[in-house]
């Protein structure tokens, strides 16, 4: 999207407009989650909690795949890193996660051999150049990232690479939210949905959940009108009593989706139980390999079997994730988790709901 | 969990950065001029009027050459800039070369040259140096340490501590270019864009804010950690509030699009020819003006101003500095800017 282009997206006097009928048809308390990190974020760097009337509460969902990926994982992340002819490559965020007791940015400082890349490809490209390394991938992300993570897998084997495999702890939304809905004490008035998931699945993909759950929904963008529509949407939706599920961000999210995206992710990867943070085991909530596949599967090769260790005491990440608890509620929050030193995956990714409370609350 | 190491974060220049120094280092070599934090230090000379300003920066800048500049020109702008932002007008730089075997004649040729130019359009003389040549793989390829001394005339003082309530903020020109610019050229970014360094001297310009009857309560160049960790460290130091107006912050539409592409913020992305002056209310369209004549300053702007005074005083831990600078965001709303906690990009200068 050219700047030029996303700058109609935040337009003064129609940003007015909406925050107008917003405070005029709010028809009382509300609890709205914003399911995706980027809306956090998004929502945090263009003031809009200081624009909406004080009876909207804003929640943040399990949206941020660092912040929802288990503790478990990220210790198989290190343990692949320590191994010294692994070279583990990262997205940047996951850098600093800590685990039960060291983060893979420790590790590297500690003579582990991890890389930041921006793509798979990266890491596909360096296990061809290094055919000498293991190159390995740490699979974290929703359906956005879970198709050019196959992609890349199918790209290895086209090679005939063999030094390369993953640690696939990918999380699919649409079972999130239906765990959300049944889990004990969650009270959502509406789901402001995901933009970039939601280009990959299409809006059909959370209909399952809007009508088991009569809960309304709002596909929505990122730019601040996009997210102020998404509000406006819902807000009418309760005020109307209607849940429904809209679509706000039909500039790039289609019914459909994007089949194509999802044949090649279906191709690599299969439904399975996904553990998330905090919440626990989601029945095919995750994407797992294959069969055909398991040859690129970093646990499988390096014999990877970690027990689940409990999260650190008195971190309230789970319920966070959940819109159970806001950050400034957890006891750990500005006293012994902060930026500088995180006690949770909340604290850490920029897109984490604690991260972003410290960072614009 | 705390660390037992060293962490890439530690040199980001952010909270992680300042922890560090106020926590470890500061309290071994305590003194006034140490603790003030300010760009360079500023040091009495016994019986002489006027104060002598002192600066020194390590570049270990990865990649050595990128659009607009390289590791040379950086290493004398920014040694000068930090003097400039003293108050003072730079005079002699030191440069020690830190050479990592096998590098190129032609390489190093063409970065000695590019200081020499880098120096002579400051104004500045390289006086005194120092090369060494480790083994291949202990260093990489070349870093340099510049230091530099400059003369600041009795009276001024343009320190972090002296912003005031009223005061206007005002920067010289678009942010994020020099933090973008490395970013694209790093292995495996490359994107096709015209966006180059914005390093360059500052001193010209500061000194004609210095010399004119313009009251500069403070000057300094937002390098690394951005426009937003360097207001923050301001605020801490000045006890004070700064609000800014987001429609205002210069940013080039291509620098915007790569940040908005990649989640950074432009104002945590460093900048090597870019200067901050805080200025008395009614100074400002003075120094605006006087800020457009230089060749570095041809966008200056107007970005906010220092709010109000905070009752915190005599701080010198700036990693803390939760929400005393604020934003006004383009649909209205505000929210703060706290400093940057820790690396965006490694090795940017």
């Amino acid at each position: 999207m050219s700047l030029e282009f996303a700058q109609a997206f935040r337009d003064p006097a129609l940003a007015r407009n909406l925050i107008d009928r917003i405070r005029k048809v709010t028809p009382g308390p509300l609890r709205l989650m914003e399911v995706c990190g980027t809306h956090t974020m998004a929502i945090f760097r263009h003031g809009i909690r200081s624009v909406l009337p004080p009876e909207i509460t804003l929640l943040s969902g399990p949206g941020c795949p660092v912040c929802v990926t288990a503790q478990k994982d990220i210790d198989a992340f290190v343990e692949l890193a320590r191994n010294p002819r692994v070279t583990l490559t990262t997205f940047g965020d996951l850098m600093k996660v800590p685990g039960s007791g060291t983060s893979l940015a420790r590790e590297k400082a500690d003579g582990a051999d991890v890389r930041m890349v921006y793509s798979i490809f990266d890491a596909v490209n360096m296990a061809r150049e290094n055919p000498d390394r293991e190159v390995v991938f740490c699979g974290v992300g929703f359906e956005t990232t879970i198709p050019t993570i196959a992609a890349g897998i199918l790209m290895a084997k086209e090679q005939g690479l063999t030094n390369f495999s993953i640690h696939a702890a990918h999380k699919l939304t649409p079972p999130a939210l239906g765990a959300l809905m049944t889990a004990d004490g969650v009270a959502v008035d509406g789901f402001i949905l995901p933009g970039h998931v939601s280009v990959i699945t299409g809006t059909r993909a959370y209909a399952p959940v809007v009508e088991a759950y009569q809960v309304p929904s709002v596909i929505a963008g990122f730019e601040p009108l996009d997210i102020l529509e998404g509000v406006r949407m819902l807000v009418e939706q309760n005020a109307a009593g209607k849940p429904a599920l809209e679509n706000a961000y039909p500039r790039a999210v289609a019914d459909e989706g994007n089949p194509k995206a999802r044949e090649v992710m279906d191709q690599v990867f299969e439904p399975g139980n996904a553990l998330w943070r905090g919440i626990g085991e989601i029945p095919d909530s995750g994407m797992v390999l294959r069969p055909e596949y398991q040859a690129f599967d970093a646990g499988t090769k390096f014999d990877i079997d970690l027990p689940d260790t409990p999260e650190p005491k008195g971190c309230a990440c789970g319920e966070i994730l959940m819109g159970l608890k806001t950050p400034d509620r957890c006891a750990l929050y500005k006293k012994t988790c902060t930026p500088l030193d995180p006690v949770g995956p909340c604290m850490v990714s920029s897109e984490g709901a604690c991260a972003a409370y410290y960072r614009y609350g | 969990m705390k660390d037992d190491h060293i962490l890439l974060d530690h040199g980001a220049g952010g909270k992680a950065s300042h922890a560090l120094f106020s926590r470890e280092i500061l309290p071994l070599f305590e003194n006034a001029e140490l603790a003030r934090q300010d760009d360079g230090a500023v040091l009495d000379l016994p019986g002489l009027s006027g104060q002598l300003a002192f600066s020194t920066d390590t570049y270990v800048v990865d990649p050595i050459f990128f659009p607009g500049g390289d590791i040379g020109d950086l290493a004398v702008n920014g040694t000068v800039n930090d003097i400039a932002m003293c108050g003072a007008k730079p005079l002699w730089i030191s440069v020690g070369l830190i050479i990592e075997e096998g590098l190129s004649r032609t390489d190093l040729n063409r970065i000695l040259a590019s200081m020499a130019g880098a120096a002579d359009k400051a104004g500045v003389k390289i006086v005194t140096g120092d090369t060494k040549v480790v083994p291949r793989g202990k260093a990489d390829r070349i870093f340099i340490n510049t230091s530099g001394v400059g003369l600041i005339r009795p009276g001024v003082d343009v320190g972090g501590h002296n912003a005031k309530p009223g005061d206007k903020i005002l920067v010289s020109g678009t942010l994020a270019d020099h933090g973008i610019t490395i970013l694209s050229t790093r292995e495996g970014l490359k994107f096709e864009s015209d966006v180059k360094t914005d390093s360059a001297p500052l001193n010209h310009m500061a000194q004609a804010l210095i010399e004119s009857d313009c009251h500069v309560h403070v000057l300094r160049d937002p390098t690394r950690g951005g426009l937003g960790t360097t207001l923050n460290e301001i605020a801490v130091q000045s006890g004070v509030e700064i609000r800014l107006r987001e429609n205002e912050i210069p940013v080039k539409p291509a620098v915007a699009g790569i940040c908005e592409l990649l989640g950074f913020d432009p104002l945590y992305l460093a900048n090597e020819g870019k200067m901050i002056a805080i200025v008395a209310e009614e100074s400002a369209d003075e120094a605006l003006a006087l800020m457009r004549e230089n060749e570095f300053g041809k966008d200056a702007v107007i970005i906010g101003e220092v709010s109000r005074a905070l009752a915190v005083e005599g701080e010198t831990d700036l990693s803390d500095s939760g929400g005393r600078v604020l934003l006004e965001t383009g649909i209205g709303g505000v929210r703060p800017v706290d400093m940057l906690t820790g690396e965006q990009l490694p090795r940017i200068c």
